[in-house]
């Protein structure tokens, strides 16, 4: 009787603890946004005050609307639309077409590209800003250069910059390649008795089959080019019609300075989240498998 | 399946009389996996092997991409690690950081994966501790700068309201590199989390019920079990971890530039400034690849440990 | 309150603007781009002028590119790199021997050299100068001096703004604030975040002491001298004081959170917009507090360049000249917008023509008339160097490094790339 009541006692009191954990933490989780939401309500006068006055008292719903007005945040925002879309669906075709090839073809060579699709992640992203930055600007014959890469700007200045970079992703080849693996043979053998030639059959056949990892790596590309700095910083900075909403509004940040204008940035940096979040909700489950397929043998 | 108007019956295949026409050597099997990976071989030549070959290059050469590179051999390299007196300063900030965002974020990961994975509400707590990971990284920025504001920030009004005192978060040179450090768990805590509640999942209940058996207490089960056997799912989160930390220069950027007095600036941030502020291509090359070659040092020595930690070579 | 937000409503309103105008041109004979650091409000007069050039020369078409200042130099570059460059821009002048050096400046031809010479004062030619080169157009002109607020010093007993060091850290240390934790909400003095904010206010209190930061020949500095390690001991000391710290900026001047800093004329139009009628008697302009002797400050200016990459440099060139030739005895197109600004220029036509007899600006113009106020040198890889040597400020503020260990070390680093220029 004395053991199982303090073993209830005890398991109260971690019911206790691991909700309290939770919540101490959710709270931290979610008072950042809370603040920066106030602050995009707030009016000039009360950031001026000193101290400034934190519960908005003239809520100014308004400077949600004034983003898109008085702020280039409406070509922002399409941009960011436009370039994460195009990014998405470039790297669900390279990826699963490469990931495709690497799992159900053997062929001379085969198991050396895998090894080095592996051994590129390893490579990490900054390294590449340089070279890459200058091989955009020398391309040949790409906006007026000449063969040589010489006399025009090449690829900067254009949405091909920003995204012909991130046409392939080594992670997103490796994660197609064992959702393909789980396709059995036989389906493709049946399908090749059938006459079905090997491109029927692999965007008929073989793609509907693996929905689950094209939305996995889909979200995962769509979080991460959504959220994207640095590359578009660099091939954007002269280009501020190609700026996405992240960029943008680090750029501009010299307009937003003076206590009277962060309001109208908080406003902004709150509209630059809530495409990603809402994606996010609804497929987050497929975000899971992105993170931990392959990862880790428990 | 919906094209059935011209079956190639299978026997015509081997008839060597009858040449194969272009769509159907296309279509092979043995042309096919080739063009299924044209994309990638393609960009794969011009965004990771052409680069990594230009970049070398370049570390050899004084440039600064309005005039012709100039050869200089090793002298950057020899520049860097030897004369220059911010390289190392931010090489050990790097460390920093790295290590940092480890020793803070992994242990509260591993004890909210385990709290979470034994609560009720999964889908709201997710939904909640997910909502930094996915949010950009300026917004992120921007949402701590005003929080951490000395004077008028709300995590100070709120130190000042429990009579604490109220560092300079970001303007004290000894504190900005650990408020980064935070920010940065912040942002990184949920996709931890994710991993260790994945682990979480494999390990069986039996092993549980067995120790409770034996009467012991959820710390106990925590430090006995879960640990034991997760460990290689936090080896593997702790390795990752390190090797984006050292990588790692966005939130520096956007949220201290690097100041106060050089804290935050890491080797990564220090590498793209020299670029595209100083024009010192040739050297900001060099320092890539100098902190490249450390990180493979580590991604190298990362292998070893899975491979004996029992983790799937990734 | 409704006027503040109005005007910034149109400035970010501006912003959206320009970015659309910075969209490719349509096919106009001669497209000319022209890329500064103002904003579209800011611009207004020379846009107005542009249309104006536009209509009385068919065929041109002036696209306006703004950049932010903070990130000016490095867009201009990245797009020279890129092959994206302006037709024109508004260089500050500090920038100009890496341009030139990398070639990127076109140099005007005779006529434009002469108008130069006959119309704008002999500083600012010179900061358009290199290696004896003149490369464009002198505009905008920036002096440095003590900004003081009024109020907040009177509050405290003081009627006069000091005029030794020693003066300003006792008014600063007496009229600082700070809440329970002991951060600032009133700064007696405060420095700022960017580069300038520091090293502008370093060169400044040189000049007036007496001291050029570099030699003649821009090949070596003057940071040990004995007066350059005074400055940066005392500015250092003022943190060590309590009497300010990282965490106040100059932009706390306007919300009267900062009681003094040394700042440029430029912030005149953002003090008069946040402090509405209270302006006059509340912002005070003095000359760097300093030890006796002459009174000395630094200035910095701009000015119009043409790229060399540029395919209509003489449309370029005439359309400089005719932007910055007085219009029927008034201000220039350019003298316009930096009259509106309440900023000073270098041509001395426009000058004369300006109000600058208010006690905000008359201190300011004062400086230039006496030669107190002197040019920035125009040394190799100067924002390198500048940022360079904040660094090592810092960490006297920080109570890192003594002021002599810094100096001295900034002296080993920035002599080194000093002599880059020579081989």
């Amino acid at each position: 009787m004395a053991i199982v009541q303090s073993r209830s006692r005890s398991a109260i009191a971690w019911q206790i603890t691991k909700y309290s954990l939770l919540s101490i933490g959710a709270i931290i989780m979610v008072v950042p946004f809370i603040d920066m939401f106030l602050g995009a309500l707030r009016t000039p006068a009360e950031r001026l005050a000193r101290p400034p006055v934190y519960w908005p008292q003239d809520p100014q719903w308004i400077n949600f609307k004034r983003v898109f007005t008085e702020t280039p945040a409406l070509i922002w925002f399409k941009n960011s639309i436009f370039i994460t879309l195009s990014v998405t669906f470039i790297q669900l075709l390279t990826s699963s077409m490469a990931g495709y090839a690497l799992a159900k073809y053997k062929f001379r060579g085969s198991n050396l590209l895998f090894r080095g699709v592996l051994g590129a992640q390893m490579f990490p992203f900054f390294l590449f800003i340089i070279p890459i930055f200058f091989i955009l600007r020398y391309f040949p014959l790409a906006g007026g250069n000449s063969l040589f890469g010489q006399g025009g700007s090449g690829f900067l200045n254009t949405y091909v910059a920003i995204i012909l970079p991130f046409a392939i992703t080594w992670y997103g080849i490796f994660l197609m390649r064992q959702f393909f693996m789980g396709v059995p043979d036989e389906l493709l053998d049946a399908a090749r008795l059938d006459g079905a030639g090997e491109f029927k059959i692999f965007f008929i056949i073989v793609l509907p089959l693996v929905l689950p990892g094209l939305a996995t790596l889909g979200i995962f590309v769509f979080v991460y080019q959504w959220n994207e700095v640095i590359w578009t910083m660099t091939v954007t900075r002269t280009a501020p019609d190609l700026q996405t909403l992240p960029v943008g509004i680090y750029l501009l940040r010299g307009a937003f300075t003076e206590e009277a204008t962060q309001s109208l940035q908080q406003a902004a940096v709150a509209v630059s989240i809530i495409p990603v979040m809402v994606a996010f909700l609804l497929l987050q489950r497929f975000y899971v498998r992105g993170l931990t397929a392959g990862s880790v043998k428990g | 399946m919906t094209d059935q108007s011209a079956p190639l019956p299978r026997d015509e295949f081997f008839d060597d009389a009858e040449p194969l026409t272009l769509g159907q050597r296309i279509s092979s099997k043995a042309v096919a996996p080739w063009l299924f990976l044209s994309p990638m071989l393609a960009f794969g030549v011009i965004f990771f092997i052409l680069p990594i070959l230009f970049a070398a290059y370049i570390s050899l050469t004084k440039w600064n991409s309005l005039t012709s590179p100039r050869f200089i051999g090793l002298k950057n390299y020899e520049y860097l690690l030897t004369v220059d007196p911010k390289f190392w300063d931010t090489f050990w900030n790097t460390i920093y950081f790295a290590a940092g965002t480890l020793t803070i974020g992994i242990p509260l990961a591993l004890v909210l994966a385990y709290a979470f994975t034994r609560a009720y509400g999964q889908a709201f707590w997710r939904s909640i501790y997910w909502l930094p990971m996915i949010t950009n990284v300026v917004a992120v920025a921007y949402i701590w700068k005003f929080l951490l504001d000395d004077s008028f920030g709300l995590v100070n009004m709120a130190l000042g309201k429990l009579g604490l005192p109220g560092p300079g978060w970001l303007t004290d040179p000894n504190f900005a590199m650990l408020s980064v450090i935070l920010v940065f768990v912040w942002m990184q805590l949920g996709h931890n989390m994710l991993l260790f509640s994945a682990g979480l999942a494999n390990i069986d209940e039996s092993y549980y019920e067995a120790a409770r058996l034996d009467g012991a207490g959820e710390t106990q089960l925590f430090l006995r079990i879960t640990v034991p056997l997760l460990k290689p799912t936090i080896l593997f989160v702790l390795i990752t971890n390190f090797i984006t930390g050292l990588s790692y220069f966005t939130l520096m950027l956007v949220l201290t530039e690097g100041g106060p007095v050089g804290s935050t600036n890491v080797t990564a941030l220090y590498m793209y400034k020299m670029a595209f502020e100083d024009l010192r291509m040739g050297r900001a090359s060099a320092v890539a690849y100098i902190l490249f070659a450390f990180i493979l040092v580590v991604t190298l020595i990362q292998l070893r440990i899975f491979r004996r930690g029992g983790v799937e070579a990734h | 309150m409704t006027t503040t937000s109005h005007r910034r409503t149109a400035l970010v309103a501006a912003l959206l603007a320009s970015s659309a105008l910075a969209a490719p041109a349509q096919a106009a004979d001669k497209t000319i781009t022209i890329a500064t650091h103002y904003n579209q409000e800011q611009m207004a007069p020379l846009l107005a002028c542009f249309d104006q050039y536009e209509a009385e020369n068919p065929g041109t078409e002036i696209v306006f590119q703004q950049a932010s200042y903070r990130d000016f130099l490095q867009t201009i570059m990245t797009a020279r790199v890129g092959g994206t460059s302006p037709d024109i821009y508004n260089i500050y002048s500090i920038w100009a021997p890496q341009l030139a050096d990398a070639g990127t400046l076109a140099e005007p031809p005779a006529d434009i050299a002469e108008f130069v010479n006959a119309n704008y004062g002999e500083g600012t030619v010179g900061a358009a100068t290199i290696n004896g080169t003149l490369y464009g157009i002198p505009t905008e002109l920036s002096v440095y001096q003590l900004f003081y607020n009024k109020k907040i010093l009177a509050e405290a007993g003081y009627d006069a703004p000091p005029a030794t060091w020693d003066e300003l850290a006792e008014i600063a240390a007496k009229v600082t604030k700070k809440n329970d934790q002991g951060n600032i909400t009133v700064a007696g003095y405060t420095y700022g975040p960017s580069v300038a904010n520091a090293v502008h206010v370093f060169y400044s209190q040189m000049f007036a002491a007496g001291v050029a930061p570099y030699s003649d020949d821009f090949r070596k500095t003057n940071f040990l001298d004995p007066e350059a390690i005074r400055i940066v001991e005392r500015q250092g000391k003022l943190f060590a004081d309590g009497s300010t710290s990282n965490s106040v900026t100059t932009d706390d001047f306007a919300a009267n959170g900062a009681a003094m800093a040394i700042m440029a004329n430029w912030q005149k139009s953002s003090m008069m917009d946040a402090f509405g009628d209270e302006f006059e008697n509340t912002v005070g302009i003095a000359p760097i507090p300093h030890d006796g002797g002459d009174p000395g400050t630094m200035l910095y200016s701009f000015f119009w360049a043409v790229d060399s990459a540029s395919k209509h440099p003489e449309e370029s060139w005439a359309l400089l000249e005719w932007l910055n030739s007085q219009r029927d005895g008034g201000l220039s197109c350019t003298g316009q917008m930096l009259n509106d600004l309440g900023a000073l220029t270098g041509n001395l036509g426009d000058l004369e023509a300006m109000e600058t007899d208010d006690s905000f600006t008359k201190p300011f113009v004062d400086a230039i008339e006496s030669g107190a106020a002197k040019s920035q040198p125009n040394i190799w890889q100067a924002s390198e160097n500048d940022r360079i040597l904040r660094s090592y400020i810092e960490k006297v503020w920080a109570g890192q490094m003594s002021a002599e260990d810094a100096l001295s070390a900034a002296d080993a680093e920035v002599t080194a790339i000093l002599a880059e220029q020579d081989y």
